[in-house]
């Protein structure tokens, strides 16, 4: 490509970007924050497993029932 | 010029309005965003509450390669990993039992790719072959018999994964591009062109309606696709050195990226601009694998000094680090359900945690 031919893909890629929507960045987080709260009690890495037979890796029991 | 319509090709004058013109819409750019940028994450986050002790700990370590490992990926059912090493192999694991299912030698060493399918019927992998080649699984038949060469890059393939369907493998390359293909008739569907440098990373947007992804590469930026058109949708910069991996947030609406620069950033799409760096003056090595747990709430990171930090996403703070690779922790996913991580390093092992 000739550095015509460059410059002018990289004025329609800025003209494509200057076009966007942009949303405030504290309403951005808040959507980031919102998602978070709707989904942390299913985090197990987050807020651990309610009881440790939920964890598929966890250590083997000891004893096995014969 | 005269009145017929007839076009002149002044091309000296052209190239030098059209500078004028990039010029004049990056200063724009830089303009609207940073009208939008009112309150920093580390404000709104500052009032809430600190996070708990996580209890993360080591539960599996995966022992069989004999080369450093590049790549690995969970399968959608929860128990499967596939990984990929420097010695030109690829193992598919029971993380469960941590016995080896599968192991498939390349005709190539630093396989630095490979990818479950969606269904779990097979899996893809490459690197310094320049070539994806899909494997189909089956205990049958010996699984290289089957296996199929997909696509060819003019460069080492570094990432690939499928996406939403087993019929097509998007690829990331040394050679600048990121390719679809289709695996039946190994033709390329689309080409994404936009790169600088070697593409080192993509991701998928979480939705199947998105039909985004994002790539990451040495020319220390992200770029957001429309993976119909092939058109980049959107860029974002920062990084001072090269981006080794980006991962999406679990909503869609954000990336995380990981640098040689020794940090990690946040990157809003719909904000259009870095929200969070990831840092801290003692880390000074390289990330080279992100990942969210499922809310988004902790972001891993595994880096060249044998460790996996484990920053809070909104606070920005580390919160734990997770000991026990003996190299550099060359990749990092979490398992499909989100309930463990299964890390890999140029030790030779992989290892789960939960």
């Amino acid at each position: 490509m000739s550095s015509h031919q460059q410059l002018r893909v990289l004025v329609e890629q800025l003209q494509r970007e200057a076009n966007i929507d942009r949303m405030k960045t504290s309403e951005a987080i808040n959507h980031l924050k919102r998602y978070i709260s709707e989904h942390e009690a299913e985090d197990y890495l987050l807020v651990g497993f309610t009881s440790q037979k939920a964890n598929p890796f966890r250590e083997k029991s000891s004893c096995t029932v014969l | 010029m005269t009145d017929g319509g007839l076009k002149v090709e002044q091309p000296m004058e052209s190239v030098e309005a059209l500078s004028r013109e990039a010029e004049g819409l990056k200063v724009k750019l830089e303009e609207e965003r940073q009208k939008l940028n009112d309150v920093p994450l580390t404000t709104v986050a500052a009032r809430l509450e600190n996070l708990q002790q996580l209890n993360i700990k080591p539960r599996r370590v995966l022992k069989g390669h004999q080369g450093k490992v590049l790549c690995s990926d969970w399968c959608n059912d929860k128990r499967h990993l596939v990984s990929s090493s420097q010695d030109g192999k690829m193992i598919i694991w029971d993380a469960f039992t941590t016995n080896k299912e599968h192991a498939v030698t390349m005709p190539t060493t630093w396989v630095m790719a490979c990818a479950y399918s969606p269904t779990g019927s097979m899996v893809a992998c490459g690197g310094l072959d320049n070539k994806v080649t899909v494997y189909p699984l089956s205990f049958d038949e010996d699984v290289t018999q089957k296996k199929k060469a997909v696509g060819t890059h003019t460069s080492y393939m570094s990432c690939c994964t499928f996406p939403y369907s087993d019929q097509q493998i998007l690829t990331g390359s040394g050679d600048s591009t990121c390719a679809l293909w289709d695996v039946e008739s190994g033709m390329m569907l689309q080409s994404f062109h936009g790169h600088q440098g070697d593409v080192m990373a993509l991701d998928l947007a979480p939705s199947e309606t998105g039909n985004t992804f994002v790539s990451g590469g040495c020319d220390k930026m992200a770029l957001i696709w429309d993976m119909r058109t092939g058109q980049c949708v959107q860029n974002f910069e920062g990084h001072e050195s090269d981006i080794n991996t980006v991962k999406f947030y679990p909503s869609g609406d954000a990336i995380a990226t990981g640098s040689d620069d020794a940090t990690c950033r946040l990157f809003d799409l719909r904000a259009d601009r870095e929200i969070a760096v990831y840092t801290k003056e003692s880390i000074i090595f390289g990330v080279n694998s992100v990942d969210f747990s499922v809310s988004g709430r902790l972001l891993f990171a595994g880096y060249n000094d044998y460790t996996v930090n484990v920053w809070d996403t909104l606070k920005c703070h580390r919160l734990t680090i997770l000991y026990g690779h003996e190299n550099r922790v060359s990749c990092l996913k979490m398992s499909p359900d989100g309930t463990s991580i299964s890390t890999g390093s140029w030790d030779f092992t992989l290892r789960i945690w939960a």
